[in-house]
């Protein structure tokens, strides 16, 4: 397979990729999603110069990042589509064609990403209908009934039935990678917290990581472990914030208010830690802004103390009420092949029996020397999807812990060297939803000159899609709920 | 039942009694004050360093619209002239007000006019519209919902209908692909109703000010009622700005 192989945050230059012709590199690309290699981008190598382009597969088992080259002629951007036998590169070859103008020749579904209603050539989009006796169309939103992101949904019903649903966004979309391109260092940092405001952590560490390796930075251990602390304390929040809304989805309030207290006692933690809520302003290029003082770790070992004995009453509460597991279990299923069909990750991955956390399999930071060892579901079922969060989140707690114990003293800021010009990098995090792909490269210059990011939600919302099919349209909530999604992130 | 018991009991008595005076973490970044004292020469660090562009010089005040409360020209300036304290009382019912210049120790808005305290004054129901916002502001705004903050015992509360709605309440900076949606969903509210901006985004674009992808005519042909700064506001800013402006204790 003629391609670039690299690791996590490994910095390549250039020049070291070759670019192929369309046979070969439609070639290349094809061997290696049928070696098993999961997508993680598609799009070219600079905005200016669309036809060439890059394809990036990430291989779990052996932690390696392929790239893989492919140059076209300038008028004759197109290839054949690799979604009919790989689906999971569907939505890839759906956004470099709205973006760039790319053919992906017999594309089973070519959709609008981001664009409203619009396909390749300006083409006003039709959604998929079902036609027949007693079918109908529910269409729901841009604007949802709570306070939530807007996003539009089209069911294809049969009475109560759901058969089919599509979902259509792209109204969050707010040029974030465009502005990244023009943006100074300091304004980088605040956009990557504002790429999604419940993932500030992950998608900060993954944009910090990225340019440190550009720099060639070498950050302390002491850093590594407080950005580590606080990704574990955003994901312990948001998993609470997502079991409390499942609960308050079936109509469970004691349970929702009780995850919601305790969320407020980890988010607190991280106010304590950095200021903010929710993480902000606790990342600088080459460290941390604030450090951890005896004082604030043992506030956050208390809270987190707190966490640890009452969310096992409250979980005990929530998992021994029939009325809950009859809502939960065998809805909104998703099996394995599909999963690792249209490649699922993160927790929505690890439910379907897929061994993929990103900590484990393309380790970063600290998790190169204190392993996390997540927990495997099989059913991919409403239930797993609620039941691996409170895992999760006792495996945060116990990170944690460790961490503390074993902090070493050290600088929490070095001086970030300059950027390497004509050079590449990608930069993977597991953030709470999954994995986080942060992909920069540089010009001659050494400026950005192509900044791209993968949400997890960018994959996982078509797993919606397949754990609504032959699901009641009344259990809509409950399933979108569990696979607690980002409209900003997948937006942009 | 055991359960439901236990469960209720750990629960405890978790409220914020006393919204009006409850006290922030010490890193909190809330409202900036300004020392008085001239800068040294050209020194321009603050603006230089500002990722919003909101500080304006000779002398030094902040654009709490377009501040993201990032401590960087607390950390720039060679004088220390800025200093961000814990206050987050920092809500305001005009554009104006949110410039916080060297005067400035506290700001808070303006009573509402009689008619809309007559008419809201017990109940206000707000519809929220997210326009492109991050969900940092949507989870502090549900965060007003929790057992700690319960802002249901102001007679306060989010709606799921426009039609049920006193208010909209604007998160994010209006992206273009939603600009639609916001006119329609504001056209569905009766009158009268207010509009309140929840953070730098809706308030000014912050960080997304200069996108081409945003579309902010909507807040050009309509009066604001109240402006809410922060990224995220904290939700006690928000509570408070609604006890102040609706003149409840």
């Amino acid at each position: 397979m003629i391609s670039l192989q690299v690791q996590n945050n490994e910095p390549f230059s250039i020049d070291e990729i070759s670019f192929l012709n369309r046979n070969d590199f439609q070639a290349t690309v094809f061997e290696g999603l049928t070696s098993g290699y999961r997508m993680i981008g598609l799009f070219p190598i600079n905005k200016l110069h669309p036809h060439k382009i890059i394809s990036i597969l990430a291989d779990s088992d052996t932690s390696l990042v392929y790239l893989i080259g492919g140059e076209f002629p300038k008028d004759k951007l197109e290839f054949d589509s690799f979604a009919n036998q790989f689906p999971q590169t569907n939505y890839f070859e759906c956004e470099l064609s709205e973006n760039f103008g790319f053919n992906p020749i017999n594309h089973p579904w070519l959709r609008p990403v981001r664009k409203q209603n619009i396909v390749l050539g300006n083409k006003p989009y039709q959604f998929y209908k079902l036609e027949g006796d007693e079918v109908h169309e529910v269409a729901v939103g841009p604007i949802h009934a709570g306070v939530i992101e807007p996003g539009h949904f089209r069911f294809q019903c049969h009475g109560e039935l759901v058969y089919h649903l599509e979902i259509n966004l792209g109204y969050q979309h707010r040029g974030v990678e465009s502005l990244m391109l023009n943006s100074n260092a300091q304004q980088r940092i605040i956009i990557s917290e504002s790429i999604a405001g419940d993932s500030v952590v992950a998608h900060t560490y993954a944009h910090c990581n990225a340019i440190e390796s550009l720099s060639n930075t070498q950050i302390s251990l002491r850093v590594q472990m407080i950005r580590s602390i606080a990704e574990e304390l955003e994901r312990i929040a948001m998993h609470l914030s997502g079991l409390g809304g499942i609960a308050n989805d079936i109509g469970f309030s004691i349970v929702s208010a009780s995850y919601g207290r305790l969320r407020t006692i980890i988010i607190n933690s991280l106010a304590a830690l950095c200021g903010s809520r929710f993480g902000r302003g606790l990342f600088v290029y080459g460290g941390v802004r604030f450090d951890l003082t005896d004082e604030i770790i043992k506030q956050i070992k208390n809270n987190l103390e707190t966490v640890k004995k009452d969310i096992a009453s409250i979980n005990e509460y929530l998992f021994s009420s029939t009325g809950a597991l009859i809502r939960f279990e065998q809805t909104g299923t998703v099996t394995n092949d599909f999963a690792s069909e249209i490649g699922l990750v993160g927790f929505a991955a690890r439910v379907c029996g897929i061994e993929l956390d990103t900590r484990i399999n393309f380790p970063y930071g600290v998790y190169r020397y204190f392993p996390v060892f997540p927990t495997i579901l099989q059913t991919g079922d409403v239930f797993a999807r609620t039941h691996l969060r409170t895992f999760e989140i006792d495996e945060s707690i116990r990170f944690i812990s460790e961490q503390f114990d074993s902090i070493p003293k050290g600088d929490i800021q070095v001086k970030m060297s300059s950027i390497t010009a004509n050079t590449g990098v990608i930069s993977i995090v597991e953030g709470w939803r999954g994995e986080v792909v942060h992909v920069a490269i540089t010009d001659n210059n050494g400026k950005i000159s192509q900044y791209k990011i993968k949400d997890p939600s960018f994959t996982n919302w078509y797993g919606l899609n397949l754990a609504l099919r032959e699901t009641a349209i009344s259990d809509f909530p409950l399933c979108n709920k569990s696979f607690d999604l980002s409209y900003s992130g997948h937006d942009l | 039942m055991i359960h439901a018991i236990k469960v209720r009991v750990l629960q405890g008595d978790p409220i914020i009694h006393d919204v009006r005076n409850a006290s922030l973490p010490k890193l909190y970044r809330g409202l900036p004050v300004i020392e008085k004292k001239d800068c040294t020469d050209s020194c321009k660090k603050c603006a230089d360093v500002c990722p919003t562009n909101a500080i304006k010089l000779n002398p030094v005040k902040i654009d709490l619209g377009l501040c993201v409360f990032c401590p960087l020209c607390e950390e720039a300036c060679p004088e220390k002239i800025i200093h961000f304290t814990n206050n987050y009382h920092t809500a305001v019912d005009s554009r104006e007000k949110l410039l916080v210049t060297q005067e400035t120790k506290i700001i808070s808005p303006e009573k509402a006019s009689k008619k809309i305290r007559d008419y809201f004054g017990k109940s206000l129901k707000l519809r929220q519209i997210s326009a492109g916002g991050c969900n940092g502001c949507e989870l502090e705004l549900n965060a007003l919902s929790n057992v700690n903050f319960d802002m249901g015992r102001f007679g306060i509360e989010f709606v799921s209908s426009p039609r049920h709605a006193d208010g909209v309440v604007i998160t994010g900076p209006i992206t273009k692909n939603m600009s639609q949606a916001i006119d329609i969903c504001y056209e569905a509210i009766p009158n009268p109703n207010v509009i309140i901006l929840f953070g730098a985004c809706a308030i000014s674009g912050g960080i997304f000010q200069n996108s081409k992808e945003i579309q902010r005519k909507f807040l050009e042909e309509n009066k604001i009622d109240l402006f809410i700064p922060g990224c995220p506001p904290h939700p006690l800013t928000f509570i408070n700005a609604l006890l102040d402006w609706l003149d409840k204790k």
